[in-house]
């Protein structure tokens, strides 16, 4: 079986200013491959600046790696298809807030990412933004909502709801459920889990909480300054990490 | 001594269809040295209460209070000016949106800089530039950035989330606050960085006794480095009193679904089995329910709910609920 994500010996540097005319390049990711099958999620883990980012860009097609491939179900995906895979790889950014127009309601925006991607009819969108806002336990009142009407982590709610309305196949969820209080973050992983048995969807769980990564992923990989160290089975990862870093890592968040 | 003293503190908004009340007479007290961790579901009005107190919330906010002491003074009939340069001296606050409250067009190095106010700066005027310049870079280095050469001379988008809410920790405790207000600073950072920052946190409270309010998500961080907790549930206070106690014994039926929610709290989850999770999700500002306003959702509830409870008082306990955990003891 072809899995739904393949990634090849990817890599990616940035020149990075370090004074005032001093550059110097930062190898952000450094041959990095993994798979991902429908119905699974990969959790990626490592500290800050260890690329985990750098990676969800480049897979949703926002930057360009230096090196590597990027197959979506055996086809090899390059930026300029980014419209085409738009529907079946969503995402959710770290900063998810910052990317909402201020300027638009709620509800309008769901709408228009339904009128732009599928061809549901007027009454047929409006449903389906009403069950959308209704899984994430937003509520129909919200549709007239400004972003800055709404708290940080409802704000990570309607980013999720603008990446699951157009039922992708892959989710990136950057760091997506850390802002969410435990007990709407405890509904959204029910919710994932839910729509990962029933549908297939596969995650790719970008997080620092490791409690959370060990429920919810099946593999982990970890990634430390652009490499990666461990990856394996979740249950293996942590009863057995193979690398000093990783043990760390895992005992950090035990302590 | 009480250091923050606020009784029935009231945080409304004025919208074309009138008043809406976020924030219900809350009240909420810090001892000197004392750290407290403030909880509540998204929504509940944790970061208003933190920007009411320091008072950077914009004019369409009325905020009100019965009672508003700092250090036994009661600072809610003063003058404005008076306010806020006893609130900009003593309190410093960490927001949650980092990359928001710092200065896109300037480098770190300036800001940080601007952070420090000379009265931190123990030596001879035409040595200041030198001794603020040093304190810079002590100061990341505390918040563990070890690389401070090529931070100081970034613009904070090149910098990732993380190391931005550093430097806003950094920034925060540059004036040696009185009181640390923290609103969720940990989130957007790994757990081993997480874990330092709140042992940097802890140890500023015990090193210098500052006082710490902190928001966090992370019951678990709240466990260990709070002493007292307060519970909100859209807008009201549903529970208050030692960390602890709460923890082991929760009165209200929130607090007692957010503990149950907490992975790290339930040793014997199975891996993608269903979390404990309350149904539905915290009513609008503008359509509250009638009585308690858990009612809907609480899974004791009964009709005495239609009514809302009052605040009630077991020694250091207290909590509002008709149908308290513990069985009716009051
Ligand atoms: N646009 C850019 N210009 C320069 N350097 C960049 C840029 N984007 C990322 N980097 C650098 O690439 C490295 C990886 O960044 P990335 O944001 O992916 O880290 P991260 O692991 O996700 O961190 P965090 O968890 O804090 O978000 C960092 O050293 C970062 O400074
Ligand atoms: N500008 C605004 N207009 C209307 N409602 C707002 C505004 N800002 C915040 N709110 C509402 O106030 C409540 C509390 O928000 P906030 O303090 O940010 O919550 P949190 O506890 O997550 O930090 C929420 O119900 C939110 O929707
Ligand atoms: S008062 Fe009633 S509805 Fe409210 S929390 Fe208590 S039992 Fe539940
Ligand atoms: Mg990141
Ligand atoms: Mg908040």
């Amino acid at each position: 079986m072809t899995a739904l994500l393949d990634v090849q010996q990817l890599s990616k540097s940035y020149r990075k200013q370090t004074g005032l005319f001093r550059y110097r390049t930062v190898q952000a990711l450094h041959d990095i491959s993994f798979t991902l099958q429908s119905g699974k999620t990969l959790a990626i883990v490592g500290e800050t600046g260890s690329g985990k980012s750098t990676l969800a860009r480049l897979l949703v097609g926002i930057e360009k790696p230096d090196a590597g491939d990027i197959l979506l179900a055996g086809n090899t995906v390059t930026t300029s298809h980014y419209r085409q895979y738009n529907h079946t790889i969503r995402f959710i950014f770290q900063d998810a807030a910052k990317s909402l127009n201020p300027n638009q309601k709620i509800g309008q925006m769901l709408d228009d990412v339904l009128r732009l991607n599928t061809v549901f009819d007027a009454t047929q969108r409006a449903q389906k933004v009403r069950l959308t806002l209704k899984q994430l336990g937003l509520l129909n009142e919200h549709i007239d909502y400004y972003p800055h009407m709404f708290s940080g982590g409802q704000l990570q709610r309607v980013a999720l709801a603008r990446a699951l309305i157009l039922d992708p196949k892959l989710l990136i969820l950057d760091e997506a459920l850390t802002a969410l209080d435990p007990s709407l973050r405890a509904q959204i992983v029910n919710l994932l889990l839910e729509l990962q048995q029933q549908s297939g969807l596969a995650y790719l769980l970008i997080s620092n909480h490791l409690r959370l990564v060990r429920h919810i992923a099946d593999d982990v990989l970890v990634l430390y300054q652009g490499k990666m160290l461990d990856y394996a089975p979740a249950s293996e990862v942590f009863s057995n990490p193979q690398h000093d870093y990783t043990r760390k890592l895992i005992n950090s968040s035990q302590a | 001594m009480l250091l923050l003293d606020i009784k029935n503190l009231t945080i409304e908004l004025s919208t074309a269809n009138g008043l809406i009340r976020a924030v219900d007479r809350v009240n909420l007290s810090l001892r000197e040295g004392e750290t407290r961790g403030l909880v509540g579901e998204s929504g509940s009005g944790k970061s208003l209460i933190a920007k009411a107190i320091v008072g950077v919330l914009n004019k369409r906010w009325r905020v009100t209070a019965d009672r508003f002491n700092w250090a036994g003074k009661d600072i809610l009939n003063l003058p404005y000016e008076q306010q806020r340069k006893i609130i900009g001296r003593d309190i410093a606050m960490i927001y949650q949106e980092p990359s928001r409250s710092l200065d896109p067009t300037a480098v770190i190095l300036e800001q940080l800089e601007e952070a420090i106010p000379a009265h931190v700066l123990d030596g001879p005027w035409w040595k200041r530039s030198y001794l603020r310049r040093h304190k810079a870079i002590a100061l990341l280095h505390k918040v563990g950035i070890r690389d401070h050469q090529s931070v100081l001379q970034s613009y904070p988008y090149q910098l990732s989330e993380g190391i931005c809410q550093k430097i806003m920790i950094a920034m925060a405790v540059a004036k040696s606050p009185k009181l640390l207000i923290a609103d969720e600073p940990t989130t957007a950072l790994e757990s081993t960085t997480q874990a330092q920052l709140f042992r940097l946190l802890s140890s500023i409270n015990q090193l210098k006794g500052t006082s710490v309010l902190l928001i966090s998500h992370e019951l678990e961080s709240i466990a260990r480095y709070t002493q007292t907790l307060s519970v909100l549930y859209c807008g009201q206070l549903v529970e208050a009193g030692e960390t602890a106690a709460i923890l082991k014994q929760p009165f209200h039926p929130y607090t007692n679904a957010l503990i149950k929610s907490v992975p790290e709290f339930q040793p014997d989850l199975v891996p993608k089995t269903p979390l404990y999770a309350l149904p539905g999700s915290i009513p609008v500002l503008q359509h509250l329910p009638i009585g308690c306003r858990l009612g809907p959702r609480c899974p004791n509830a009964r009709k005495e709910c239609v009514k809302t409870p009052a605040i009630e008082r077991l020694q250091n306990h207290y909590f509002s609920c008709h149908f308290p955990l513990t069985g009716k003891t009051v």
